[in-house]
């Protein structure tokens, strides 16, 4: 794939000229920490962080969305009936979204674009996205995702990848999506500046590393029964953090709200942390416990998922959920204790 | 947290005391009036994506 | 503080061999610097893994909740607050728990130390009231004084004000703190711009609820926001629906918190929803004079009736 070179002094121009094609979205300061926002005329993504506090999940899957809106009043022309908003999906421009954050989407996608069930929002917002990454040259100490199956230059997922090499970026055109923005951007000088090395200096600096590749030997039943969650999960405060800033989960919850005559059926992020993601309405809950569903938090990302489609763990290795849980419940442990779980060596059950 | 004064009252009355009530009605209905509408802490349709 | 250790593994080991408890609640080193992480020791090998330093900023009262056994636990000053305030709210009987106590220096606040440094911090040591930090860009030794955490700055209350048995000598209370600097000053905006303060305070909230579920008050089976017959308050990211959390949050604490800062050390954001707990606390003071979890036998102000009760508000 070719190489093209983006002198930053012209890099303020060329968002003036995508502006037009594309909405655009990028990462901004908000006091302590940089996050994914659209931004507004002329305003310039901060590429000056390491990754944002929570993930980029949002540019595709918000955390409150409208999915259908209604009018009781008969004066409106289709009162009573569920009708869809109009959505804006049109192109836009994810810019300098991390590798981990692109290949995320991947994993998600298997959940929500699948030859029998499609959800239209995410679709539509995927599809309409092109995510232009930047590559990590500066990783966290809990960045783990070169044994998470990405990396700090990892192309999968992201239409063109950004490096940043001074006064100047590297860019690598990666798929069509990539190829008409460079055009819309005007960008066109080739140069056969090579990343590679980059890449390994950057893959050389991440620190930290789980091991996975006894996982999918293992009974799911064996590590259900694991001994080790009871002491897993004590300090777990279960307040969704984890699972809220990750770019890999996925869930939701319905809602409806009502004002007046009129009224919105909208989606929610939810967690399997929280006891109410899997209360009855009987008012039984399978998962009554924090044991129940911090063991749900690890089987699904380590274990099910890996189960279900053969194509790795639900997880990219962000280091999202050890940096910001306020009880330092670290993934690389948990995943260390399953990967090296041996059945055979217990002698207790956990309930 | 940004809620005039003037717009939360408390009172007694015991439901004999028929002036006191007309009274306190009067004052609070005069004094919200005249903050006029309150636009802050008012939710319409939930703001969502 | 550093010294404290000893003497709580030597308390809770006997604990354990003696039959008094079934479990201890305490703290372990956490993977990453000025992280420790609330932990249980079952038999008296398990005790190895306790630490204390100036990282033991969570609230443990907060894992005694619905536990059925008897637990020896480890409690700072704000921590045996707490513990109180469980007592009197019948939350825990006295004969469960054998307190460990913990008189408390402080706790640091790892935020700011963080923002202290350009690059990640890679290790933290603490040595007499200093801290020494290491990250990416260089060593620096700090006065652990300067990085309390914003409520142990204010703390007025360092000894645990129930306990079994003291992990150490009493320390000594800090003077003249004036804990509601920053509540008054709030309170002298004009309404507009204390909307505006709050608008601001609270936007960058992404409705996690760590704030809530770290606090050892909140312990409702199921908390009014989660609620959804009737939906009191809505569960989207709506900006309104935002600050009704974060309002009623903080009147369901008053007359309870006790400032032990946990809410604000658990946000993923960076939030202070501890404005809004200090100012009812602060209120709590001017209107009843009570401060909470000081007296098992006291009740608190919003569950009593004194005849000298402030009552001028109504007319
Ligand atoms: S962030 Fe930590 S405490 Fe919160 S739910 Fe996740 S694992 Fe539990
Ligand atoms: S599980 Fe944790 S490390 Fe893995 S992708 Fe999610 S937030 Fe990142
Ligand atoms: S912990 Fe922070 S982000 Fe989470 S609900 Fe509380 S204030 Fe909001
Ligand atoms: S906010 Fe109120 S209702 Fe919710 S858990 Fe706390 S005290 Fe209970």
């Amino acid at each position: 794939m070719k190489v093209i070179k983006i002198d930053k002094k012209d890099w303020a121009d060329s968002l003036g000229k995508l502006s037009g094609p594309y909405r655009l979205f990028g990462p901004v300061r908000d006091k302590d920490f940089h996050n994914f926002k659209e931004l507004g005329n002329d305003e310039q993504p901060d590429f000056n962080f390491q990754n944002t506090r929570v993930s980029a999940k949002s540019m595709v899957l918000p955390q409150s969305e409208t999915l259908f809106t209604y009018s009781l009043d008969e004066k409106e022309p289709d009162h009573h009936q569920m009708r869809e908003p109009e959505k804006n999906y049109s192109p836009r421009a994810v810019l300098g979204i991390r590798p981990c954050d692109a290949k995320a989407f991947l994993l998600v996608k298997r959940n929500f674009d699948t030859p029998e069930y499609k959800d239209p929002y995410w679709v539509r917002a995927y599809e309409a996205s092109t995510f232009v990454g930047l590559a990590c040259d500066d990783p966290c100490s809990t960045c783990f995702c070169t044994s998470a199956g990405c990396g700090p230059f990892h192309e999968e997922g992201l239409d063109l990848l950004l490096v940043d090499a001074g006064d100047h970026f590297l860019a690598k055109v990666l798929t069509q999506k990539g190829k008409n923005l460079v055009q819309a951007a005007g960008w066109g000088v080739e140069t056969n500046a090579d990343v590679e090395l980059m890449k390994r200096t950057a893959e050389s600096r991440i620190a930290s590393a789980i091991s996975t590749e006894q996982l999918k030997g293992k009974a799911a039943t064996d590590l259900y029964h694991a001994p080790f969650w009871e002491e897993a999960a004590f300090a777990c405060i279960n307040c969704g953090t984890c699972t809220y800033s990750c770019p890999t989960c996925w869930c939701f919850d319905i809602q409806d709200e009502n004002h007046g005559n009129a009224g919105v059926r909208m989606r929610n992020w939810d967690s399997c942390m929280y006891p109410l993601f899997t209360l009855h309405g009987s008012g039984h809950n399978p998962r009554e416990t924090k044991i129940h569903r911090v063991r749900q938090r690890f089987m699904h990302k380590l274990k099910y998922y890996l189960d279900k489609y053969d194509a790795g763990i639900q997880c990219v290795g962000c280091g999202r959920c050890i940096r910001l849980c306020p009880v330092n419940i670290d993934i690389r442990n948990i995943c260390e204790l399953m990967n090296s779980h041996d059945p055979g060596a217990c002698t207790c059950q956990v309930a | 947290m940004g809620i005039e004064p003037g717009r939360l009252h408390f009172s007694w009355i015991s439901s004999a005391e028929a002036t006191k009530f007309v009274d306190v009605v009067t004052q609070v209905t005069d004094a919200v009036r005249a903050l006029g509408p309150h636009e802050n802490f008012v939710k319409h349709m939930p703001k969502v994506a | 503080m550093v010294g404290y250790i000893d003497k709580i593994k030597e308390i809770s080991e006997r604990l354990l061999k003696e039959g008094t408890v079934e479990m201890v609640i305490g703290f372990q080193k956490g993977t990453l610097p000025m992280m420790n992480t609330p932990c249980f020791a079952k038999t008296p090998e398990d005790v190895g893994n306790f630490v204390w330093d100036s990282h033991c900023g969570i609230n443990l009262a907060n894992y005694l909740t619905d536990r059925k056994e008897k637990i020896g636990v480890i409690a700072k000053g704000c921590d045996s607050r707490s513990i109180v305030t469980h007592i009197t709210e019948n939350k825990i009987k006295r004969e469960q728990i054998f307190v460990i106590g913990a008189p408390c220096k402080g706790m640091m606040d790892r935020h700011k130390i963080a923002s202290l440094f350009e690059t990640e911090i890679r290790s933290v040591a603490e040595n007499d009231g200093k801290l020494i930090v290491t990250a990416g860009d260089g060593e620096k030794t700090l006065e652990k004084a300067d990085l309390l955490q914003k409520n142990c700055a204010v703390c007025a209350h360092r000894n645990p004000v129930i306990h079994d048995e003291l992990a150490a000598d009493p320390v000594e209370d800090q003077k003249d703190v004036d804990r509601y600097a920053d509540v008054r000053e709030i309170e002298t905006m004009p309404p507009a711009e204390k909307w505006d303060y709050f608008d601001d305070l609270f936007s960058a909230c992404i409705r996690c609820y760590a704030c809530r579920n770290a606090c050892p008050l909140c312990y409702c089976p199921t908390c009014f926001v989660d609620e959804s017959q009737p939906q009191w308050v809505g569960k989207s990211t709506d900006p309104i629906d935002t600050k009704t959390f974060h309002f009623l949050r903080a009147y369901h604490c008053a007359g309870r918190c006790t400032d032990c800062g946990s809410c604000e050390r658990a946000c993923p954001m960076g939030i202070n929803m501890r404005m809004l707990t200090k100012k009812l606390e602060k209120d709590c003071i001017d209107a009843f004079g009570w401060e909470p979890g000081l007296d098992l036998n006291q009740r608190p102000p919003l569950d009593t009736y004194k005849m000298d009760d402030p009552e001028d508000f109504i007319k």
